[in-house]
């Protein structure tokens, strides 16, 4: 975890409409100075916080300068799976449409005996046998490293399904969790009245994308992008801000500073399936 | 995209198929520029970031009540998240005074569940209209009714069900009738007059007491509901009014309503269900000294402070999986953990997700926790590894001399009985220290007071021997220190005497070290590095320990026994030590205003007599004493004793109830052998009305004559408090994010969403109750709305606790304010009404107010919750070692004293404290229960997202026990007991649901003990199909999947209609049932 | 009479087909079976199997237009319309079993040529219009001389796709199932083995007994039948030792699940039993492979033994967990390792193959196809 220290001031922690008042923190540094005030240095700043403030500084940068990682703490992950239903509210994934699933193992033998819990989102490969497969080159890698879909290019051939080693990729059947209920208002509150959070846009790729006939994201294949939406609205990606475990670290591997560098670089780091050259880009730490 | 990255993939390709295209890549390249172009020009179009979008409320999916952001599109809930200026969700969380666009960024941490109240909320099946039964109890069978004519009619009485074949001349008692004494005035010279008849012993004059109380009273003896039982009470108890999840706001409308205006004494919620015990023994341990005796214990509990814990002993406490709450204790410990700067074992018989990455996972036979506890006591003592500079501060003097918040009683001396049982304190007086003398106070009235010395006491006071020799002290001086002997053995006069620290000593002593671990079944040397890590780390080192401690029938015992472990440790208060609860007040008690709510009720009823549950009651005082055992057990040490409530007004003991609502709980399903609730419930002549509050046919509401649909905690109000475990001080709000998606009625006159408040309120109208109305909060301050309650608690949330205002929280400014009304366009007037709402307020408190709002409550500032080594928010009292109140009761069943001081008894008693024979009838598995952090009991059934994580439950084996039985994974098994012997739900109504679910085989648990995580089979809840006016609701399997073992778990043999019970702590016991599993 | 129950059985399967079209174009993939798991379902074994008929029969078209096999003489046609009839039925197949028809397209122009899929889709579509394109060559005499270099350029092409469609599935790494360097090696093969037996059947049940080389074809293009069959179970036994030595748990699981799983009498009954065994014992049979009939429906035994044997191809490596614990981790009815077809994939599936019979029959009937063989 990092430690609030004295260093440099750290660019500005704002949304484009931010307001500056009197006194009023303006910098992540300060704001975190802010929270702690009167705290002695060395208190502790939520993981959420620093890694948010290292988006903004990677945020100025160009795409192409970016490098979007990801790590996974597996000494943290308590197996919640908040990270994976806040991936399906947040993207409006039908059933069956699931980005970061997170495994469970038992390990040894009564009384010596373990759980480990392993989130699984998109590896976002360096070398990924997903991006080759596609007959019509909607998905690809980009700049910053993310594998997007580009949905309205993707003609759901499934191919590139086939091709991760990682399942990270479904498809989107177009169903709906309520579409058997009864429709009986006036009695119940029926299937009409609550079928809006199921219909109501999500925003992936910086889009609204509203669920609705067979149109796009439905007919598609569909991943985890890292939440490059909330990414360029100087968010987290949603798996990251509810870990509870904060076991979920994020940022710019090209950030000298930042947190995930000193994760990613540390002794106890692996990735899944190295021995296929994939080059994931999320990494486990044990 | 590399290019790079490209040809390798290509020339793996072409290298295949020999070269085909060669310009493969190009294509991507240009489609990767574009969208990154696009992307980098355009705007973010991402609407959840938009702070107009966004209002801060508070999760209810389970009871944590962490603080959620609720995002919203067009007045549809899009996404929750964290609220991040609520500490449950960060840590630290943003200081109050950070910008609300700052805020809309930063997105707190949320457990799974709190994503999918969006499900809780647009859940197809929630009812939208009065339902009155048209079958008989739990049929299923419903017709949609007027409101107003369901109130009428509850009011009113009569044949409500003459419809109903076997009903036809059923007569109901309306509450009309009910609300039989009415004149407060009488009702206090009643309750006056009950002390002294509860004081006498003997029988014969006891009666004569009685006579004279029936001729005093004999106008109103009609109102009483026996008045040879004058204690029973008046009629208006014959309401009751019970809850399962209730917190602020919500609480004070259900009071005012039952207590102060109808008049009724049965109030109650369900904390037995839930963890008792770990209340009713903090009550016991911090019982104050007060003019002579002791009073005002608080019915509330300790946690560990993880956050800055070294070491943490966990027994049966799952803050991962469950607990007050996941959200909030795991970062807390997590982030801790990963820095190796905290290490801690876990005491459960199952591998939970904590005990997975514990330093020590120790499976423990169930109901043993006492032992383990004593054992550790033991340990400390003889290695003299307590705290004795904290234990030997005999008052707050020398506790503050010691830089100690608290202190404790281990040097008071307790007098010995002839048998050398511990008693009560000695007295100043006892010990010849202190002579009592009558003077004049300053109105000229006669006082009594103790002199010692030159010093003056206006009680007898305590005793303590300092450097051998007794000493008289008073537990509150915060003058003269009294640093007392911690072993004391001694005679002091005509009494032989103990230290209270001797007789822990004593009970720990009661058995070796490794006989403490072999009665736990747990290896003696693994237990002694526990109790040797926790000697290592000075103050933080803490025990936590939760449900699985409390829920035994030795529940209250167990509890004790770790709470004092703690106390030996002396780390309450301390950073990473032993802490409590902190909450702002929202009654405007603290600062007499705005709006003193308890001045607030002009007409104040003075309900008295026994509650049906007996509690706060002593059975060898009453006039219903018939010797031991008493028919049902009675609880002076505890209250809602959730598992007591349909059983005794089943037994119709002491009275029968004729009015039963119940808000927001589900006794059927949540209680162990809650299946015996069924039984009473579906005979509508033991409780002739049964009303329910809930948001769909529950499985406890299946059996109401009324269902009155209720605001989910996305659109309704309430002020959700905090737990131990929080070291910050909050009142986090509930607030409406939605129009409500139920039905809107009127009561006096104006329009409310169907709720609790509307039911409340017109059943007040329609009874025209006091405290309600036009002149509800006095001359012509109306009480005709559930906001004008709570826009008056909110506004003295926002006011603070000082009485000059100082402690005010900051004004919204006009950009706050506008965005408070922006963020809310989308809600109607019946929930959202803010012209009306600053009419109540007043312009000078409503910046503050919005300010509140805004925010989603108040929160403390990170920077003040600690006081150098302490935390900020102090327990600071006395803490009891030994309790003397508890020392001077008797136990209704056994007519034995009940033991002041940690102590162990073995597990699986019954009510009269007789050991079950179960186990010796081949019931050869211990059942036990937990929760998935995936579910909760009834609230998450309907969350298809969660049901994607664990669609079923299943029964948890150790692979030994599997092999042995035969049986794997997958396998379809019945889980049957001696009371349950057919493995079975009876629903009362033609059904029976099966006790049978999958075995799920594992290593981590230990064997000869099953267990199940709850959420599971149920068998109402929109699973099945009910019929509403003659329709067919069809039902949806999905919510119905798994098992719900409950049924299984042991029904008391001598209550014969409940579970089994901890008769001293009140609990209902979830783990100390025997059973077998079979093949289905 | 067997024309006129085929004639019958294809309407009503076009009528079935109608349904599952409708159902296909409102609610999508949703009334399908498959699910992100087993990703490729029915449907997509079915185009593998006819594209692999396609290949195979425009091999034995070259038999006339290119080797000028005397014996063949006159089957060059059918061949070549079989290649059409049954190259749409497989690419329509696969149209329908696009998430976005109305992209297809794309495939075309913004295709990605390192996509195995994209080369197969330009390939295949190449190789219709090649093969449509000697087809009506066949009917115009003037300019037969264009039709053998025509021919011999869909040859290779021919075999290259039918070794695509291997290659399509091998090139991938993440299924070990799938990538095992024989692979592709062996689809050529089964196109061939399928295309013989698509011919088998059509002469064997509609050629023309009057014809004196009949049973002459019949019994050579037996005889290639029972070799291709012996090589075909080379192939799977090489694959399933190896898979089962090679020890990786992902192929024994595949493998297990090909032999033991749930459809597993699908694999011992269908696919070896009537698509092989029976077929190379009867037509080892003296006589039997002269026989028309018998000759036919053994040919239509090898092709019912080809469609289980394509799904046995595509399913395993997706009913095997990319990473194990993915199973319990999230559940949904789409995330499962089961599959069978729903009504939705038979029914359109049933209507595509009732379309190609009727297409065969119309051909057959009403143009001047088979006349040609049967008038030498
Ligand atoms: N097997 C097993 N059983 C257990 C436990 C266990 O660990 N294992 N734990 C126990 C514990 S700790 C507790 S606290 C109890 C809880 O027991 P209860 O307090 O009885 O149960 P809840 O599930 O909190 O509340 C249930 C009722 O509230 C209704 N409800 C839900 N939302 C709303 C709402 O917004 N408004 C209204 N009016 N009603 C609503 C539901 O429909 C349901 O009928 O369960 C206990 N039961
Ligand atoms: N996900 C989720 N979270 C919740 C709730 C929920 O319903 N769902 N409910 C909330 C409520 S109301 C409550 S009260 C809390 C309860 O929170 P906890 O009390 O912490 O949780 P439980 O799962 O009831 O039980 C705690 C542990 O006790 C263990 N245990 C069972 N029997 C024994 C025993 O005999 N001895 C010992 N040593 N351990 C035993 C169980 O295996 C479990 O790991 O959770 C709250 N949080
Ligand atoms: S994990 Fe799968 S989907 Fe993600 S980049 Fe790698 S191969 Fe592609
Ligand atoms: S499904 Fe879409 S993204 Fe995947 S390979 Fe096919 S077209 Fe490309
Ligand atoms: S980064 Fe975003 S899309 Fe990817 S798993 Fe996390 S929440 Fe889902
Ligand atoms: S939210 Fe965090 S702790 Fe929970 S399962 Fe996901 S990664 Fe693990
Ligand atoms: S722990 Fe989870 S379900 Fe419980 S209140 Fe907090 S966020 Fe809601
Ligand atoms: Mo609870």
């Amino acid at each position: 975890m990092h430690a609030v220290t004295s260093s440099a001031t750290l660019p500005r922690f704002c949304l484009p409409n931010f307001k500056e008042e009197e006194g009023m923190p303006v910098t992540t540094q300060e704001l975190v100075s802010f929270i702690v005030a009167g705290a002695p240095v060395g208190t502790p700043e939520d993981p959420l916080l620093t890694m948010q403030e290292d988006l903004q500084r990677a945020l100025k940068k160009q795409v192409k300068d970016r490098r979007w990682v990801m790590a996974l703490d597996l000494r943290k992950c308590v197996g919640c799976s908040a990270c994976t239903i806040a991936c399906i509210v947040e993207n409006k994934l039908p059933p069956g449409v699931v980005y970061r699933p997170v495994m469970e193992e038992e390990i040894g033998t009564y009384p010596n005996v373990t759980r480990r819990f392993v989130p699984r989102p998109c590896m976002q490969c360096d070398n990924p046998p997903c991006v080759p497969v596609c007959p019509v080159s909607a998905t690809y890698k980009r700049a910053d490293g993310v594998v997007e879909v580009n949905y309205d290019q993707c003609i759901g051939c499934r191919y590139c399904v086939t091709a991760c080693p990682y399942g990270a990729r479904t498809f989107d059947f177009g169903e709906k969790y309520t579409s058997g209920a009864p429709t009986q208002a006036g009695i119940i509150v029926g299937r009409a009245r609550v079928e809006v959070y199921e219909t109501a846009a999500g925003y992936e790729y910086g889009r609204a994308w509203e669920r609705q006939g067979q149109e796009s994201p439905i007919g598609n294949v569909r991943k985890c992008h890292f939440c490059l939406h909330r990414l360029n609205a100087g968010m987290l990606p949603a798996c990251v801000t509810t870990c509870i475990g904060r076991a979920t670290y994020f940022g710019d591997a090209n950030d000298p500073d930042a947190l995930i560098g000193d994760l990613i670089g540390s002794a106890n780091v692996t990735r899944l399936k190295e021995e296929l050259g994939t080059q994931p880009k999320v990494f486990y730490l044990l | 995209m590399s290019n790079e990255i490209t040809r390798r993939d290509f020339l793996k390709i072409s290298a295949f198929l020999g070269g085909a295209a060669a310009f493969a890549g190009t294509l991507n390249v240009a489609w990767d520029m574009m969208t990154n172009t696009a992307e980098a020009a355009g705007e973010s179009g991402y609407a959840l970031a938009n702070p107009a979008n966004i209002i801060y409320s508070a999760c209810q999916q389970c009871n944590t009540n962490c603080g959620i952001k609720v995002k919203l599109v067009n007045g549809v809930i899009s996404k929750i998240d964290g609220n991040p200026f609520n500490p449950f969700t960060l840590n630290p969380h943003l200081p109050y005074k950070t910008l609300m666009q700052q805020a809309a960024t930063i997105d707190g941490g949320v457990c799974p569940k709190a994503h999918t109240a969006i499900q809780t909320t647009y859940d197809p099946y929630r009812i939208v209209k009065v339902l009155k039964r048209a079958g008989k109890r739990g049929e299923n069978k419903w017709q949609t009714i007027e409101f107003d004519k369901a109130i009428t009619e509850i009011v009113q009485g009569g044949k409500l069900f003459a419809n109903v074949p076997g009903e036809e001349n059923r007569v109901v008692t309306g509450l009309k009738e009910l609300y039989a004494l009415r004149d407060p005035k009488i009702a206090k010279a009643m309750a006056d007059a009950l002390p002294p008849i509860l004081a006498e012993k003997d029988k014969d004059k006891k009666k004569q007491l009685v006579e004279e109380f029936k001729k005093k009273f004999a106008n109103d003896l009609d109102k009483l509901i026996d008045p040879d039982h004058p204690d029973l009470g008046p009629k208006n108890n014959q309401l009751n009014f019970s809850w399962g999840r209730l917190k602020g706001g919500r609480s004070d409308f259900i009071n005012r309503f039952t207590r102060d205006a109808f008049g009724s004494t049965n109030t109650h919620g369900h904390t037995t269900v839930c963890q008792g015990s770990l209340y009713f023994s903090g009550k016991a341990m911090s019982e104050q000294f007060a003019a002579g005796s002791f009073t005002g214990g608080e019915k509330f509990y300790w946690q560990a402070d993880t956050e800055n814990a070294e070491f943490v002993v966990f027994v049966g406490a799952s803050p991962f999986e469950g607990n007050y709450g996941p959200s909030n204790r795991v970062p807390r410990i997590t982030n801790r953990l990963a820095e190796g700067k905290l290490r801690y074992a876990v005491i459960d018989p199952r591998l939970s997700k904590l005990a997975a990455k514990a330093w020590k996972w120790m499976p423990n036979k169930p109901g043993t926790e006492g032992a383990l506890g004593l054992a550790l006591i033991r340990y400390l003592i003889e290695n003299k590894k307590y705290d004795e500079k904290f234990l030997r501060n005999a008052n707050k003097a020398a506790a503050a001399a010691n830089k100690e918040s608290s202190w404790c009683n281990a040097t008071w001396l307790v007098k010995l009985d002839d048998k050398g049982a511990p008693t009560v304190f000695l007295r100043g007086a006892e010990a010849g220290l202190a002579t009592k003398e009558t003077i004049k106070d300053k109105d000229g009235k006669d006082v009594a007071v103790w002199k010692v010395s030159d010093k003056q006491f206006a009680f007898d006071p305590l005793v303590a021997l300092v450097d051998g020799k007794p000493v008289a002290l008073d537990p509150n001086d915060d003058k003269t220190a009294v640093v007392g002997d911690l072993v004391a053995d001694a005679t002091i006069k005509d009494f032989k005497v103990k230290s209270s620290f001797v007789i822990l000593t004593e009970s720990a002593n009661a058995k070796k070290f490794e006989e403490w671990a072999e009665i736990a079944g747990v290896n003696a040397r693994d237990l002694e590095e526990i109790a040797r890590e926790l000697t290592l780390h000075g103050k933080k080192a803490v025990c936590d320990i939760h449900r699985g401690v409390s829920q035994h029938t030795n529940g209250f015992y167990n509890v004790l026994a770790w709470n004092t472990v703690n106390l030996l440790l002396g780390n309450f208060d301390w950073k990473g030590g032993f802490v409590r609860v902190s909450t702002y007040d929202v009654g405007g008690g603290k600062a007499d205003g705005p709006f003193n709510l308890s001045k607030l009720t002009p007409n104040k009823h003075n309900p008295f007599g026994l509650s049906i549950i007996r509690h706060d009651a002593k059975y060898d005082e009453s006039t219903l004493f018939a010797g031991y055992p008493a028919k049902r057990n009675w609880y002076p040490l505890a209250s809602d004793i959730y598992q007591e409530l349909i059983p005794s007004m089943g037994d119709a003991y002491p009275y029968q109830i004729k009015a039963l609502f119940l808000y927001m709980g589900s006794p059927v399903y949540a209680l162990p052998a809650g299946n015996t609730n069924i039984d009473i419930l579906a005979d509508p002549n033991k409780i002739p009305l049964f009303i329910t509050n809930d948001i769909v046919v529950g499985e406890t509401s299946m059996y109401a004559d009324y269902i009155f649909p209720d605001l989910s905690n996305l659109e309704r109000w309430e002020f959700t408090g905090s737990h131990p475990s929080m070291t910050v001080k909050v009142q986090p709000v509930r607030q409406p994010t939605i129009a409500p998606l139920i039905e809107t009625v009127k009561v006096y006159g104006r329009e409310m969403p169907i709720s609790l408040e509307a039911m409340i309120l017109a059943l007040a109208e329609k009874l025209n109750l006091p405290n309600f109305g036009p002149n509800g909060f006095g001359e012509g301050k109306p009480l005709t709305h559930m906001n004008d309650l709570y826009v008056r608690m909110i506004a003295n949330l926002a006011f603070g606790e000082k009485n000059d205002g100082s402690d005010g929280v900051p004004d919204a400014d006009a950009d706050e304010i506008k965005l408070f009304l922006d963020a809310r366009k989308h809600l109607p007037k019946t929930v959202f009404d803010p012209d009306a709402w600053k009419a109540i307020v007043g312009d000078k408190l409503w910046a503050k107010f919005v300010y509140v709002l805004n925010r989603g409550g108040r929160f403390q500032d990170y920077a003040k919750i600690y006081d150098s080594d302490k935390v900020a928010n102090k327990y600071g009292k006395l803490i009891n070692l030994y309790q003397e109140k508890t020392a001077k009761l008797k136990h209704a069943m056994t007519g034995k004293p009940i033991l002041g001081y940690p102590t162990f008894i073995p597990p699986g008693m019954d009510v009269t404290q007789n050991p079950l024979p179960d186990e010796g009838q081949g019931f050869d598995l211990s059942l036990i229960t937990y929760r998935e952090i995936f579910q909760t009991k009834s609230r998450t059934a309907t969350n298809y997202w969660l049901l994607s994580l664990l669609p079923e439950n299943f029964i948890l084996m150790n692979a030994a026990d599997a092999a042995k039985r035969g049986m794997k994974t997958g396998d379809r098994v019945r889980v049957v007991s001696a009371t349950n012997p057919n493995g079975e739900w009876d629903l009362k109504n033609g059904q029976k649901v099966p006790i049978v679910g999958k075995l799920k085989v594992v290593q981590g648990i230990r064997p000869g003990v099953v267990s199940f995580p709850l959420g599971f089979g149920h068998f109402a809840y929109g699973g099945v199909d009910v019929t509403i006016d003659g329709q067919i609701v069809k039902g949806d399997a999905r919510r119905t999947r798994g098992v719900h073992a409950n049924a299984a778990m042991r029904v008391d043999p001598y209550l014969k209609n409940t579970t089994l019970v901890d008769s001293f702590g009140g609990s209902a016991v979830f783990y100390d049932t025997k059973v077998k599993v079979v093949k289905a | 009479m067997l024309k006129r129950l085929l004639y019958l059985a294809s309407a009503v399967a076009i009528v079935i087909g109608l349904w599952g079209l409708y159902d296909r174009l409102t609610a999508g993939h949703a009334n399908a079976a498959y699910g992100s798991y087993v990703v490729w379902g029915f449907w997509v074994a079915m185009y593998l199997f006819f594209v692999g008929i396609a290949a195979g029969a425009f091999v034995l078209a070259t038999l006339e237009y290119v080797f000028d096999v005397a014996l063949f003489k006159g089957t060059g046609r059918l061949a070549l319309y079989l290649t059409l009839v049954t190259l749409g039925a497989g690419l329509l197949h696969i149209w329908f079993d696009l998430g976005h028809l109305e992209r297809i397209w794309k495939v075309y122009l913004q295709g990605s040529p390192s996509s195995v899929m994209t080369q197969i889709v330009w390939g295949y579509t190449i190789f219709g219009l090649l093969a449509l394109a000697a087809l009506v060559l066949t009917f115009r005499p003037a300019q037969q001389k264009l039709l053998k270099p025509l021919m011999a350029l869909g040859l290779p092409l021919a075999l290259y796709l039918s070794g695509a469609v291997g290659a399509l599935m091998g090139v991938q790494a993440a299924r070990a199932f799938w990538h095992v360097g024989l692979f592709p090696v062996q689809f050529p093969f089964f196109s061939l083995a399928s295309g013989i037996a698509v011919m088998l059947g059509a002469l064997g049940l509609f050629g023309d007994p009057k014809n004196a080389r009949l049973p002459q074809q019949l019994w050579t293009l037996a005889v290639a039948s029972i070799v291709l069959q012996i090589v075909k179970l080379y192939f799977l036994w090489a694959d399933f030792s190896q898979s089962l030595y090679g020890g990786v748990p992902q192929n024994i699981a595949a493998v297990n699940q090909v032999m033991f799983g749930q459809y597993g009498w699908a694999f011992w009954i269908l696919q070896i039993g009537i698509g092989s065994l029976l077929p190379i014992v009867v037509l080892l049979t003296p006589g039997m492979a002269r026989r028309p009939q018998v000759a036919g429906w053994m040919g239509v035994c090898i092709l019912v033994g080809f469609a289980v044997a394509r799904a046995n191809i595509v399913f395993p490596a997706l009913t095997v967990p990319e990473l194990d614990a993915l199973m319990t981790a999230f559940q949904d009815p789409r995330l499962q390792f089961a599959y069978f077809p729903s009504l939705t994939e038979w029914a359109l599936s049933a209507g595509i193959i009732g379309l190609a019979i009727a297409a065969f029959l119309v051909g057959y009937d009403r143009l001047p196809i088979a006349r040609e063989a049967s008038t030498l």
